[in-house]
């Protein structure tokens, strides 16, 4: 794995497709696909050595998630997108500031090349968090 | 919530959907698939008065009990879920928690300049949406309201101004007349900047949030020159850095562009019906969501009785999911709690948290099998009618809440 990351403000929200495959099932292969994600614009994958679909490991101070990178042609260097949803939220801190609300949209992140790593799918993902002590 | 879809059904399924977005039509069409096919308590099939005796027992049984969830569930099935939390001095959340949350603490502290979608679409010629995408999460939302002909609108695209202010060039961005891209995290300071300009006292700083100065300035001008303003906010208000103080200051705002000319705002809503839980919880509790009720009254405290808080803190020792998948839109921390104690889950659909619950009972999907109300961004109660049979044997929430909070009552003292 290329041990060089891209440092990033990640941040989460709805896509059309998301919230499609939502309707359809949480479990089905659409709904990993559309949401098992991270979009990024092209200097970012060009300077993680990736093209699109290749795995992407992001990493924040909770912990770390491989999902496919894709290409954000409006997007600009420096900022991450996830849709919202499992994945996303492996990796999220949870403090609420007292609001009950975690922070979704500002998470420091750094986003490294993961080539020949396993997109995990929701089911794993569950597992993990449920058998760690 | 769309008012206007047109369903067709052939042999008890639906095979059109009209008028109805890319997630309408998913969502109707596919209402069958993936389903919770029987209650089960720990993964074995059951009957549902067994699902339901097991629900019982843990929730008689529970120090601390959660009931969380109801947003895409019909109002009569939350009254159910109020009594039940009430009998068992339990906590009541809904999941506006973690979406429009801080959008009710913000109005709280500085009111509300509320205006209905009618207005909007008849009236306003100053569009704003700040931290949404409208196109992505509520995609017939700038067809039906904005880029549309109106009572006093003549030519959308010539009498209507579209602004978008986000971290990122969204679609709805692309789309837009004037797009503000301003620095994440950075909108609480955006917006005193703005109130300063509207208010005439641009401050001596070359930029605010990553906007300059002199842009602020043109924007407040833009604003204050508004016949009939709207601002739509999304999650990229409440869920960014500032939370409810985000939505304080854009009230704020509000308020002061209504010096100039009138000015309205609407939150985004997500789930079809969580304006819906809100209206209800404060119609039956007295407060929108975070609600305790275990020293049998009701109290309200979000950080403390909100859903993500009461996990992660530990707290928790059962919970009742009703409407909603929290496994799949909680934080990692939440889940690990989730994990160690007993949920029960009520869902028509198989999901993150079905697959985590010791009990799962299937239930009728609001709206389509099942009757009812709920309430759009907008404040507006709309009826839901029934359009196909839900399968054999499968009750609607309202229905096996009420069982629920039946047998609880009998064991609770």
């Amino acid at each position: 794995m290329n041990d060089i990351g891209v440092n990033v403000v990640l941040t989460s929200g709805r896509t059309l497709k998301q919230g499609q495959t939502m309707e359809m099932g949480k479990l089905n292969q659409e709904y990993f696909e559309a949401v098992a994600i991270c979009e990024v614009d092209k200097s970012t994958l060009e300077a993680l050595g990736l093209e699109e679909g290749d795995p992407v490991k992001v990493e924040t101070a909770t912990g770390s998630v491989v999902v496919a990178c894709k290409l954000d042609r409006r997007a600009e260097p420096g900022i991450a997108f996830m849709p919202c949803g499992p994945w996303a939220n492996a990796i999220l801190d949870s403090d609420t500031i007292e609001s009950g609300m975690p922070g979704f949209k500002d998470m420091r992140a750094k986003l490294f090349a993961a080539k020949g790593k396993k997109v995990p799918t929701a089911e794993d993902l569950l597992r993990a968090i449920m058998e760690v002590p | 919530m769309c008012d206007d879809i047109r369903i067709e059904v052939e042999n008890g399924r639906i095979i059109k959907n009209e008028n109805g977005c890319a997630i309408s039509k998913a969502k109707f069409l596919n209402h069958h698939d993936d389903r919770i096919e029987s209650p089960t308590v720990k993964k074995s099939a059951v009957s549902l008065e067994e699902a339901i005796d097991k629900a019982v027992e843990i929730l008689a049984s529970a120090k601390r009990p959660l009931i969380y969830g109801l947003s895409s569930t019909e109002n009569d099935a939350h009254r159910e879920a109020y009594k039940i939390a009430e009998t068992i001095g339990g906590v009541v959340d809904n999941t506006s928690s973690v979406c429009h949350g801080p959008t009710i603490l913000g109005v709280q502290e500085s009111g509300e300049a509320a205006g209905s979608l009618a207005e909007v679409k008849n009236r306003a010629d100053t569009i704003i949406y700040w931290g949404s995408n409208p196109q992505f999460a509520h995609p017939r939302h700038l067809s039906r309201y904005v880029r549309v002909e109106g009572e006093y609108i003549k030519d959308s695209k010539v009498n209507r101004k579209v602004w978008v202010f986000d971290i990122r060039k969204t679609i709805s961005a692309n789309i837009a007349d004037e797009f503000v891209k301003l620095a994440p995290g950075r909108d609480l300071e955006l917006i005193g900047a703005l109130r300063a300009a509207v208010r005439g006292h641009p401050l001596d700083v070359e930029e605010v949030g990553g906007v300059s100065m002199e842009r602020i300035t043109e924007i407040a001008e833009a604003l204050k020159g508004a016949k009939y303003g709207i601002l739509f906010f999304g999650l990229g208000l409440t869920q960014s850095k500032g939370r409810h103080r985000n939505i304080d200051a854009a009230i704020r705002l509000i308020q002061d562009l209504n010096s100039y000319a009138k000015w309205n705002m609407m939150p985004m809503r997500g789930h079809f019906n969580v304006a819906g839980a809100n209206k209800t919880s404060t119609w039956q509790t007295g407060y929108p969501f975070a609600v305790d009720y275990a020293k049998g009254y009701p109290r309200y405290q979000p950080g403390e009785y909100t859903a993500v808080d009461m996990l992660v803190n530990k707290e928790a020792d059962a919970m009742l999911n009703i409407a909603a998948d929290p496994a799949a839109h909680f934080p990692r921390a939440a889940l690990k709690h989730m994990s160690t104690i007993p949920v029960i889950n009520i869902d028509p659909k198989r999901n993150m948290t079905s697959l985590m619950a010791e009990v799962n009972i299937p239930v009728a999907l609001s709206g389509i099998e099942c009757d009812g109300s709920a309430v759009r961004m907008d404040g507006l109660p709309l009826y839901l009618r029934k359009v196909v049979d839900p399968p054999e044997g499968v009750l609607p929430d309202r229905d096996v809440l009420k069982m629920i909070h039946g047998k609880l009552e009998k064991v609770v003292k």
